[in-house]
């Protein structure tokens, strides 16, 4: 797992590339959450490089967006391919995330 | 901390005269199966998909109730998607709810009572001694479901198996269901190992419908 980061207008924008799965569930959690906890509660995961997500990736998303709840901040994803976006569908993701079809549309609502 | 299958225990657990829920024993299996696998996943041995349910880590939780089912699983062939582990495991699962009885009653959480009904048949119950751990327990699931804060992993795994096993009337009023209903449907459908044993725990119940109604 290769996780990217950058920040654009005050929003951290993270792109992990590769598979959301248990190996790599925990680094990414860390990640983020080591993001929130340095102030910056508007985050925008680009998930345009996520080749597949299972359900430790799942668990990771959930963490990681009550974090964001917490921290009265906002998260949104963009760019999800067919089979993650279909995972996140069936575990009802899409009602906790606001999900958008690019960067630019999910930075304009964070 | 207790195990998930612990926790639905006590939930299912009538605080009255210690007795379960009247739910079948195949469906009840399915639901302790689940609580297993769900526990086995919050330790980082199993992971899954929509497609398969696989061992990540055969290393022993040092738990004895999760540890048989992890070491069927990791000398199983792999494929299987977790509707079938969920069946499968439910199998043993009237070994597994003895396990985790009996450990509800050495933490000092229940007593154990055996006795006989109508001279014949051997009853036991499980009256409730210390009843701090299902109070919380009830005390957080209604918050969720009445709420709408964003769940944590295990309290989204608790309405799982909540709703599989049919609990909410112990938990909500009528009323506080009909007001909770899609938040419950939601929240439900957010571990996919949950939903799997839901949809198996379900096919039972219809199974046994569908039997009891030819029956007559």
């Amino acid at each position: 797992m290769n996780l990217q980061q950058e920040s654009q207008n005050g929003v951290i924008i993270v792109t992990p590339a590769g598979r959301l799965d248990i190996s790599s569930a925990k680094l990414v959690e860390d990640s983020l959450i080591g993001i929130i906890e340095r102030g910056n509660s508007r985050l925008v995961l680009d998930l345009s490089q996520l080749d597949y997500i299972s359900s430790a990736g799942l668990r990771t998303l959930l963490v990681v967006a009550k974090r964001v709840e917490t921290a009265k901040g906002k998260i949104a994803l963009a760019g999800l391919k067919p089979n993650v976006r279909e995972v996140l569908e069936v575990g009802g993701f899409d009602r906790i995330f606001a999900i958008h079809a690019d960067r630019s549309a999910a930075l304009a609502a964070v | 901390m207790l195990t998930f299958v612990e926790e639905i225990l006590l939930l299912m657990l009538d605080d009255q005269d210690g007795r379960l829920v009247d739910l079948p024993r195949s469906a009840m299996n399915g639901v302790v199966a689940g609580a297993v696998l769900m526990d086995l996943a919050m330790h980082d041995r199993i992971d899954s998909d929509l497609q398969e349910l696989r061992v990540v880590d055969k290393t022993p939780t040092g738990d004895p109730l999760l540890d048989g089912a992890l070491a069927r699983l990791a000398t199983s062939p792999a494929g299987r998607n977790s509707g079938a582990w969920v069946e499968e495991l439910a199998r043993d699962a009237d070994d597994l709810r003895e396990q985790a009885l009996a450990r509800l009653v050495s933490r000092g959480i229940l007593r154990k009572e055996e006795g006989r009904f109508l001279w014949v048949f051997h009853t036991r119950r499980y009256p409730v001694i210390d009843d701090r751990e299902q109070r919380e327990v009830k005390a957080r699931l209604r918050e969720l479901v009445l709420g709408t804060e964003i769940p944590d992993p295990r309290d989204v795994v608790l309405v799982t198996l909540v709703e599989a096993a049919g609990l909410w009337d112990l938990l909500l009023t009528e009323a506080e269901q009909d007001k909770a209903a899609e938040r419950i449907a939601q929240l439900r459908k957010m571990d996919l190992v949950g939903q799997a044993m839901t949809q198996v725990v379900r096919d039972i119940q219809e199974s046994i419908a569908v039997a009891s109604t030819m029956a007559w």
